[in-house]
């Protein structure tokens, strides 16, 4: 035990680099400022969670009166443990078979699931500051709206904390199991890839099912019995229903059975992952850095040919990036997959009921009012191609390695004009695969798609300069699990919130257009015009910066 | 050639310096190997000399050109590999040094035959289409140099260059380097090894706590130092705390 917390001690030290931040901040005196973009960031999320608390309030006032303000709850729990699930896959899998520090980890004196359980924990206060913004302000709103006892109070903080663990280490004991069968292979990283995939699909296949649909009158039932429509939510996952009722009911013996439930089974399912770490873990990761290498003598033909092909350093650039990007699985997956993935999954969520009424909002906005519609599809293609992070870890995926891009003779402006090729072009994939999706899923005519790929390809230009930007203001460079370049990177979520503030002012300057008495034709034009003024002045000054900042990055 | 003028190069707001008016030239056909206890300043003074760090003050003029002023002219004719070869794990051996030929311009015929002829010495040639990711350490340290190699640079930098390279590796490579000096070349490079400075350096300079404690040939060493006797007991000398 006192490894383990040794090991969770340091674990949780490197993940948000605390010696690192604690050096630069107080010792070197650098990075103030992002201690102050920080403080920003977090103020600036308080009017987003003034609305959010809003709509709680609003939506609890509308269940309340049908005696079912409990399912508010069940929802919340239910929402916030599905995206644990789905995003805690890949954290798992990065955390438990990627981390540069499992060689060393291994060589300790400790267990396997002393090294699990350090892991675990870690990613485990990762998933606490995902769920804090989606959960507890639920717990809030309905503690004090419901005008629960003080008892409420700790049942809700144990509620929270337990959350995260049992889809967490669910994602452990499914990801240990694939690792386990995919390590006797020699093709691991395809395998890996697969096998990701798969555990994404079945996990949103699960949560589509959940939302399956039932007839009016089955429905009916459901609002009208007590606690009906936390039964409907949760039924296939009861854990919900319990963790709901452990606060709704309180010391009543309903509340206190379904808590013991949600503690025991979240308790449970923890050790019997921290079990299986035992068997699987090792033997899933010992050899998994071994590659299959063919280890043939080339022949001088062979030689010949291989280094035949002479390329342009702007070319070369281009090339090492995709290679890097699509043969590391972590990018992969964040990459090009996830901006094939976008479609595919609106494809399947369409089928669903709630799926065809977006599709009839969709068909009635692009009927309706067709600038409406070509802005509305701009924004989603715009999502589709540019919220994959690859431009704004562009920077940080290079890690260590990013010293040869310091001494290579190549001029940082080019080099990185390189990176927004690569980067721009899978913003265009993601705004063709968006494209397709508005077609053959949504059913959008080309008169409003055409348009819209044209604004948003073009706003694609804006957004990955953009972000690319960000992520060269302040590159990660000392990552030692790829996870922390992409997906755990802060240039990844202030790039997000950048590209929603532009997408904001667009709506803004598209009303104040409206209202000067534009027709939609010439407010496309209009927002097609500055699109392209603010793309070129925002690549332009990408490689200036560029110029500039190659220079003062210290490895 | 190499000449550093009054390089600094401090952290922590100037509490620690790296590098303290550091002064001196490396002439070409020069081999100088550069001596220091661990966090001497060595590492720091090379990536300054190829641009990774920017010195806070001082010039550094490779080949007659300012590193701060003409980057590109500098980086062209130099070639550096670090002390630990990190590198881009996910490219086979021969696409590292395809990209590292298209970045210096390496043509195709001249590519193929340097790249051949490293490959082979440094007993690559099974590999070279394989991943990085399947070398081992020493493997990974004969891709990087073989790609500095195949540049064939006026000027080579090289921090360790023989640590955890075998001993026919690290034979050719002295071979190599002594060939390159030769021929007019600069060779700047680090080493632990005394024996190795000793034997292989045409000059040695020895840096303590940042600040340059001793510059020369074997000989003028032992002058400064007056001792008649090896490397290893000047060094310690000099280097005492």
């Amino acid at each position: 035990m006192r490894r383990l917390l040794a090991l969770l001690r340091t674990g949780l030290r490197q993940n948000f680099a605390l010696a690192l931040l604690k050096h630069k901040v107080l010792k070197e005196r650098k990075d103030i400022w992002l201690v102050l973009l920080a403080a920003i960031g977090l103020l600036s999320l308080l009017p987003v969670l003034w609305g959010y608390v809003t709509l709680l309030r609003h939506i609890f006032s509308i269940l309340k009166p049908m005696n079912q303000e409990t399912a508010l709850l069940t929802l919340a729990i239910l929402a916030g443990q599905f995206l644990i699930l789905v995003f805690g896959l890949f954290y798992v899998l990065s955390a438990f078979y990627f981390a540069r520090d499992l060689e060393f980890l291994v060589s300790l004196p400790a267990r396997p699931f002393e090294v699990i359980g350090a892991k675990f924990g870690v990613i485990l206060v990762n998933e606490y500051l995902t769920v804090l913004f989606v959960v507890a302000p639920v717990f809030v709103v309905y503690g004090i709206l419901a005008g629960k006892p003080i008892g409420y109070w700790p049942l809700a903080a144990i509620v929270f904390l337990l959350l995260p663990v049992m889809p967490l280490a669910l994602a452990g004991l499914l990801v240990m199991a694939m690792m386990r069968l995919v390590n006797v292979s020699r093709k691991k990283d395809f395998l890996i890839l697969a096998g990701s995939l798969t555990l994404m699909t079945i996990t949103i296949f699960l949560q589509l099912g959940l939302a399956s649909n039932r007839n009016p009158d089955e429905l009916m039932k459901f609002f009208t019995a007590p606690d009906g429509l936390v039964r409907l939510v949760g039924e296939k996952f009861p854990p919900c229903i319990w963790a709901s009722r452990a606060l709704a009911e309180g010391s009543s013996s309903v509340g206190l059975v379904s808590l013991v439930l949600f503690v025991g089974v979240s308790i449970g399912v923890l050790l019997l992952l921290l079990l299986a770490a035992e068997k699987l873990f090792y033997r899933g990761l010992i050899g998994l850095s071994e590659m299959a290498a063919r280890r043939k003598k080339l022949s001088k033909g062979a030689m010949a040919k291989g280094f035949s092909r002479v390329r342009g350093s702007g070319q070369a650039i281009v090339l090492r990036e995709w290679r890097l990007m699509n043969r590391t699985p972590i990018f992969l997956l964040n990459g090009i997959l996830s901006v094939i993935l976008v479609p595919v999954m609106i494809f399947f969520m369409v089928r669903s009921e709630s799926g065809s009424m977006t599709t009839g909002i969709l068909k009635i906005l692009g009927s309706g009012n067709r600038t409406a519609g070509i802005l509305f599809a701009a924004v989603f293609f715009i999502a589709c191609g540019c919220l994959n992070g690859t431009a704004s870890s562009t920077f940080s995926r290079e890690g260590k390695n990013f010293w040869i891009s310091k001494v290579i003779p190549v001029a940082p402006a080019r080099q990185v004009m390189g990176k927004f090729l690569h980067s721009y072009l899978v913003a265009v994939l993601g705004t063709l695969g968006g494209s397709l999706a508005a077609r053959f899923a949504l059913g959008l005519g080309w008169q409003i798609i055409l348009p819209a790929a044209l604004l948003a390809l073009t706003a694609g230009v804006l957004f990955t300069a953009v972000n690319m930007a960000i992520d060269l203001a302040r590159p990660l460079l000392t990552w030692t699990n790829p996870q922390r370049a992409i997906k755990q990177n802060l240039n990844v979520v202030l790039a997000m919130a950048l590209d929603a503030g532009i997408v904001f002012a667009f709506y803004y300057l598209a009303q104040f257009l409206r209202q000067a008495g534009l027709d939609g034709s010439m407010l496309i034009t209009a927002l097609f015009v500055a699109l392209i003024v603010l793309a070129a002045t925002a690549v332009f000054l990408l490689a200036r910066f560029a110029d500039r900042r190659y220079a003062t990055i210290e490895i | 050639m190499i000449e550093l003028k009054n390089v600094c190069k401090s952290y922590n707001k100037g509490a620690l310096r790296a590098v303290d008016d550091l002064t001196l030239a490396v002439r070409p056909g020069e081999i100088f190997g550069f001596l220091g206890p661990n966090g001497a300043g060595k590492t720091t003074t090379i990536k300054m000399i190829v641009g990774i760090l920017a010195p806070d003050s001082g010039t550094i003029v490779i080949e007659g050109l300012d590193n701060r002023k003409e980057p590109l002219a500098c980086k062209a004719i130099t070639a550096y590999v670090p002390d630990a070869p990190e590198i881009y794990e996910r490219l086979t051996g021969m696409e590292y040094l395809n990209f590292i030929g298209d970045v210096y311009g390496v043509l195709a015929g001249v590519r193929t035959e340097r790249a051949g002829r490293w490959l082979d010495v440094f007993e690559l040639d099974a590999v070279a289409a394989d991943p990085i990711q399947t070398y081992s350490h020493g493997m990974r340290q004969k891709i990087v140099l073989a790609g500095a190699l195949i540049v064939e640079p006026r000027v080579f930098v090289l921090d360790e260059p023989l640590t955890g390279l075998d001993p026919r590796s690290a034979h050719h490579l002295k071979e190599a380097m002594r060939s390159h000096c030769d021929r007019g070349g600069t060779l700047f490079f680090s080493t632990h090894v005394m024996e190795v400075a000793e034997k292989f350096c045409d000059r040695i300079a020895i840096i303590h706590r940042g600040k340059l404690t001793a510059c020369g040939t074997l000989a003028e060493l032992r002058r400064q130092a007056g001792e008649s006797e090896s490397l290893e007991k000047i060094f310690l000398e000099l280097t005492e705390s």
